[in-house]
């Protein structure tokens, strides 16, 4: 226990001071999510002309979760594993008595350690435009978005490290990852609330993991109505599963890993 | 014990072909035809501990398959392995511990960070306490002359203090087994002196076994009491380095420095000419006629200078690799 504390604690560390070397292209990849306040300033619009029940406010505090949801949850693994497995730079970490994944990890969590203080101008600004929008969802709200915003990134670490993955059978896959992004965009809840899409879909939806990657902490958070107990065994389902698969496919994959170029 | 032991080790590759341009784009996409590749074939041989070993062939030759399969880095199609007791491919933590590859084209220090961030991560993962690596990075960073760079990124040092930093997190655990590839790949004559001084010095600290390919013959010749040879995947040559240069080179090189100007057609009856520049000549004599000849030169010529010396161990490597074989 007190080794897996202190490898948990060195790798955290060392890539938190790896990430800030990329400071500025991780503000500049900040500020190309921005996004979601498009969709917000469509959305007000037409809550301001009558045309939705939610409030112009909700909105605004609905999207700002949106982008918040996002930049908690982003990955990138399915680049970097589909690099390491075609440069065979992967050879260095399979020789070592650790999983690569926890440096991947690793990678991610300490990632945020460095984005996160970089949002805290765009908060600033967001309560400045909109003041009084954001009010305190109280703790039991909060916690939960928490969680879910943790398992959804999670759920989305597992999928993309499974994309990652498929580099082992095939000579790139790591495109696909565009395809789960396409779907996270919208069938996630980033370019409306999913209560505004038609009954059926959100039937369909609600078998799918996509309405809690983004939807489930955002409306949390912004004190929308939903429910939490079940949605959030949902997700921790489809994590556990994400995750299971990843394990699977590499014990499989090691067996086709040619350690090219090393 | 033994440290090493392969049997029968194969390794084939199954490799996609395409023909250039759109046609064979279409072809590969809806009838993809593989070739087999036989990158080694039947190669068997042990390696006891504490032995170091010179791993030789030309590129393509399935050096780097065999340490991969070695490693535990790729599966073996056919054949047995077995290091330090374990079946490598199974890459079990206790047989990791014990192990290390360093590569001369590779690196896996973290480039925009300080040396001893990579190697504070390498502590962790290979459980060292604190203080031990505090120690043993002491140490190596002394015996490498690192001392001042350790607080640089990875990215600021020249290729030498880059190998060299390469080499002290590769060895931070103390592992028992070194498979080096090409650890001097495009370094100065210095770097690679004090490269095979500091793997000499850990080898006879830790009783360690080393199996090392090289392009460099020096590396091998400094190193290597026993030397592999394989060519197109098959094992040619197990045995000393002199062996092979004995067998494969029956000549000697006599180079000598006359009084006048002596004709290349006069000293081909002595031996092979290999250079003949003014007054300056090298010959190959066969080493049963050596005596002889080098008396009969004395006696013909006007000789101000002789000298006789092995042929370089490159040249007999690379007539080894021409021929294919070890006759």
């Amino acid at each position: 226990m007190r080794w897996l504390l202190k490898k948990a604690a060195v790798l955290l560390s060392t890539y938190h001071a790896y990430m800030l070397e990329y400071r500025g292209e991780i503000l500049f990849w900040l500020l190309s999510g921005i996004t979601p306040f498009f969709f917000m300033a469509v959305w007000m619009e037409a809550a301001g002309q009558g045309y939705t029940e939610i409030s112009t406010d909700q909105y605004a505090r609905y999207f700002f979760f949106v982008f918040l949801t996002r930049q908690l949850s982003l990955v990138w693994v399915s680049w970097n594993l589909s690099e390491s497995i075609r440069t065979g730079t992967l050879s260095f970490r399979l020789l070592q008595p650790l999983d690569p994944l926890w440096h991947h990890l690793a990678d991610h969590v300490a990632e945020r350690g460095v984005r996160v203080p970089l949002m805290v101008p765009i908060f600033i600004v967001f309560t400045l435009l909109y003041p009084g929008t954001l009010t305190w969802p109280g703790w039991e709200r909060a916690l939960l978005g928490l969680v879910a915003v943790a398992l959804a990134f999670l759920t989305n670490f597992f999928a993309s490290y499974i994309l990652g993955l498929l580099a082992l059978w095939f000579e790139d896959a790591v495109e696909l990852s565009e395809v789960w992004n396409v779907l996270i965009t919208f069938f996630s809840g980033m370019l409306a609330p999913l209560s505004l899409y038609p009954e059926t879909v959100q039937k369909v939806l609600a078998w799918t993991p996509f309405p809690y990657l983004v939807y489930l902490p955002s409306a949390l958070w912004s004190g929308m109505p939903v429910a939490a107990g079940w949605p959030l065994v949902i997700l921790l389902g489809w994590t556990l599963l994400f995750y299971l698969v990843s394990r699977g496919l590499w014990r499989l994959g090691l067996k086709h890993y040619s350690a090219m170029g090393a | 014990m033994e440290a090493i032991s392969a049997k029968w080790l194969g390794k084939t590759y199954l490799v996609a072909v395409k023909d250039p341009g759109l046609a064979g784009t279409l072809r590969h996409f809806f009838r993809r035809r593989y070739k087999r590749i036989e990158a080694v074939k039947n190669v068997s041989f042990d390696i006891g501990e504490g032995e170091v070993v010179g791993f030789l062939g030309p590129n393509g030759a399935g050096k780097t398959t065999t340490l991969k399969m070695l490693t535990g880095l790729i599966y073996p199609s056919a054949g047995q392995v077995k290091v330090l007791g374990h079946v490598p491919f199974e890459r079990r933590p206790e047989f990791l511990k014990k192990i290390t590859l360093v590569m001369g084209n590779k690196q896996q220090l973290i480039w925009d960070l300080p040396v001893l961030d990579s190697l504070k991560i390498n502590a962790a993962v290979y459980e060292i306490p604190d203080a031990e690596a505090r120690r043993r990075i002491g140490a190596f960073a002394e015996m490498l002359d690192l001392e001042e760079v350790l607080k640089q990124p990875v990215r600021k040092l020249s290729l030498g203090q880059r190998m060299k930093a390469e080499l002290m997190a590769a060895l931070l655990h103390h592992p028992k087994l070194l498979f080096l590839d090409e650890p001097t790949l495009g370094l100065d004559v210095n770097a690679q002196v004090s490269v095979r001084a500091f793997l000499k010095a850990y080898r006879s600290q830790h009783r360690a076994t080393i199996l090392l390919t090289s392009h460099y013959m020096a590396d091998i010749a400094a190193l290597a009491e026993r030397v592999l040879v394989i060519h197109h995947g098959e094992l040619i040559f197990d045995g000393p380095l002199r062996l092979l240069v004995a067998r494969f080179a029956p000549y000697r090189e006599v180079s000598l420095e006359f009084d006048a100007q002596i004709s290349r057609d006069a000293l081909a009856a002595y031996g092979e000419v290999e250079a003949l520049e003014g007054q300056k000549a090298r010959l190959l004599v066969r080493r049963e006629k050596l005596t002889e000849t080098v008396r009969n030169l004395l006696a013909e010529f006007p000789v101000r200078d002789l000298t006789v010396s092995e042929p370089p161990v490159e040249d007999v490597i690379a007539k080894v690799f021409t021929a294919g074989r070890v006759a």
